[in-house]
């Protein structure tokens, strides 16, 4: 897979995760700046790192479970691993206004 | 596994609650307990307990039980006395009310359903404080709401205990000197290690960690939130040492939490100003029901305490300076627990009923739950109703009270209803409401093991 096409399968992973809302805020984990990363290696092996707006947060599974769901289905991704972390902790400044 | 931090009985925990605050109004509403009979009589004491452990007690440890692992993000110990706690608790209570009831008189009830009472009382909140109490003590070094519930769940034990000591000399079990002198004197005491030890602090703990998270404030603690910290231990600690010392000297003499009084209104001057302040650098503009509902409760909180110190004021308030002693249980205490429950039963009944389906199938947000335009006008009758049953207090009217407490009533039907339309799901529009392979929600038992 070219440098390329995985930017591609990285750009579809991110629209593909805005369906994914914060239950709390009714927004999407994109946009309120949840997703750390996303890349993508050769084979179709995606890997995000994600984080939620509080740690400990009973959603907090829940949403990692969404996301690796919701990846997994892309169109050229064949294996999905998503790590969840609070470094950094997640803040009102990393949403896109 | 998805949900492993959803406690599987706070559901019930908050049914049980809900029902326990029905029956304390009905209760008020039917003439039983103060004013129609005087604040010390059975009637009253039977009422103030279904009020302070059925309602406020099983909401604030149903609460616990979900939000310390939170508070300290990590898993809760002991998880599978959820249960047996609650039914302790329960039982517990209807032998204390049953054991009220016949030292008012009730023959077919028993003086010995009081020590029962009490002993199952102090075995359930006793776990129900070891399990929070070892989740604390395990994610060392504490965040500072954290450190607030630890000094409320203190406050719990020692609550307890002063209660269960009651029990035994309310209902002669036992009669010795240290004994008879507590339950003379100590009547206060208990009263403020209840209410303002464990329900208090526990509250504002909670609080300095729900506020920023649904208001989008800085989670930072203020240098004001740790003073609030210290001057509520030194209150407490001050009940702590007048009880010891009532028990202890039997030249003891009753005299007023003077000291005590004021630092807890120092800590509540403190602690409203924090809140003050984190509404103001919240970052989501938009301000939820919940919240507005949790504001006027921080308001009653504040008054009550304030005119509680003021000589002048807690004389007027009737005995035992009862018009203030109200507007803080159904001002603050009920108030803030109604609030935050109209943000907790909705939030959870998502995450039963969504969130195994979410990143599969479009969900509704957690305030589709709600309809806050039907639930404000509840909330301000509520509040309203509870501003006239404190004024009618004050002005000594029982008719008026009974009146007020009437509406008061009415809109904690209104909001209970509004909770049971949340766990039904019944504002939800199609096809949103149930996306294929969503749980359906029980009305207050949890669905299945895998959801543990």
């Amino acid at each position: 897979m070219t440098e390329a096409l995985n930017e591609t399968v990285c750009g579809a992973i991110r629209d593909a995760l805005r369906m994914i809302i914060d239950p709390e805020l009714g927004r999407n984990i994109v946009d309120l700046g949840l997703i750390y990363d996303v890349s993508v290696e050769d084979g179709g092996i995606a890997h995000v790192t994600m984080t939620t707006t509080t740690k400990g947060c009973p959603a907090s599974e829940y949403l990692k479970e969404a996301v690796r769901n919701c990846v997994w289905y892309v169109p050229g991704v064949e294996y999905a691993e998503v790590r969840l972390t609070y470094e950094p902790a997640w803040t009102t400044e990393m949403m896109m206004n | 596994m998805p949900g492993a931090t959803l406690s599987r009985w706070t559901m019930s925990y908050f049914a049980a609650a809900c029902l326990f605050l029905l029956i304390g109004e009905v209760m008020m509403v039917t003439g039983c307990g103060y004013p129609v009979v005087a604040i010390d009589a059975p009637e009253t004491l039977a009422l103030v307990h279904v009020l302070a452990i059925g309602w406020l007690s099983l909401l604030m440890v149903g609460a616990l039980l979900q939000f310390v692992p939170v508070l300290v993000a990590a898993p809760l110990r002991g998880r599978r006395l959820a249960l047996p706690v609650l039914l302790l608790l329960v039982t517990g209570l209807l032998l204390l009310a049953g054991g009220f009831g016949a030292l008012a008189g009730v023959g077919v009830l028993s003086p010995a359903m009081l020590p029962l009472g009490a002993l199952l009382l102090v075995t359930g909140f006793g776990l129900a404080a070891a399990m929070l109490a070892a989740t604390l003590f395990a994610a060392r070094p504490l965040p500072l709401p954290a450190r607030f519930v630890g000094l409320g769940l203190l406050a719990l034990v020692a609550t307890a205990l002063i209660g269960a000591a009651f029990a035994l000399a309310l209902s002669g079990t036992v009669a010795t000197g240290p004994l008879i002198r507590l339950l003379v004197h100590g009547v206060p005491l208990h009263a403020a290690s209840g209410l303002g030890g464990w329900l208090t602090l526990t509250a504002v703990g909670v609080s300095y960690r729900l506020l920023p998270m649904f208001m989008l404030a800085p989670e930072e603690a203020h240098g004001t939130s740790h003073f609030v910290w210290w001057v509520g231990s030194a209150a407490l600690a001050l009940v702590a040492a007048r009880t010891a010392w009532l028990v202890l000297d039997a030249s003891a003499v009753e005299e007023p939490l003077a000291l005590a009084a004021l630092l807890a209104a120092a800590a509540v001057i403190l602690y409203c100003a924090d809140v003050i302040r984190l509404f103001r650098e919240r970052r989501r503009r938009a301000v939820e029901l919940n919240i507005r509902a949790s504001y006027a409760a921080f308001a009653a909180l504040l008054l009550s305490v304030v005119l509680f110190i003021i000589p002048g004021t807690r004389a007027a308030a009737g005995e035992g300076a009862a018009a203030l002693v109200y507007l803080f249980v159904f001002g603050w205490l009920t108030g803030l627990g109604l609030a935050q429950l109209y943000k907790i039963v909705p939030f959870l009944t998502w995450l039963e009923c969504y969130g195994t389906v979410l990143g599969r199938a479009a969900v509704p947000r957690v305030q589709d739950l709600v309809r806050e335009g039907r639930s404000s006008l509840w909330f301000c009758l509520y509040y309203g109703a509870v501003t006239a049953a404190t004024g009618s207090l004050f002005a000594g009217s029982a008719p008026w009270f009974r009146a007020a407490l009437l509406l008061q009533l009415v809109a904690t039907v209104g909001l209970t209803a509004e909770l049971v339309r949340a766990r039904m799901l019944s504002s939800v529009a199609e096809p949103l409401r149930f996306p294929l392979g969503a749980p359906r929600p029980n009305l207050f038992l949890p669905i299945s093991r895998q959801q543990e």
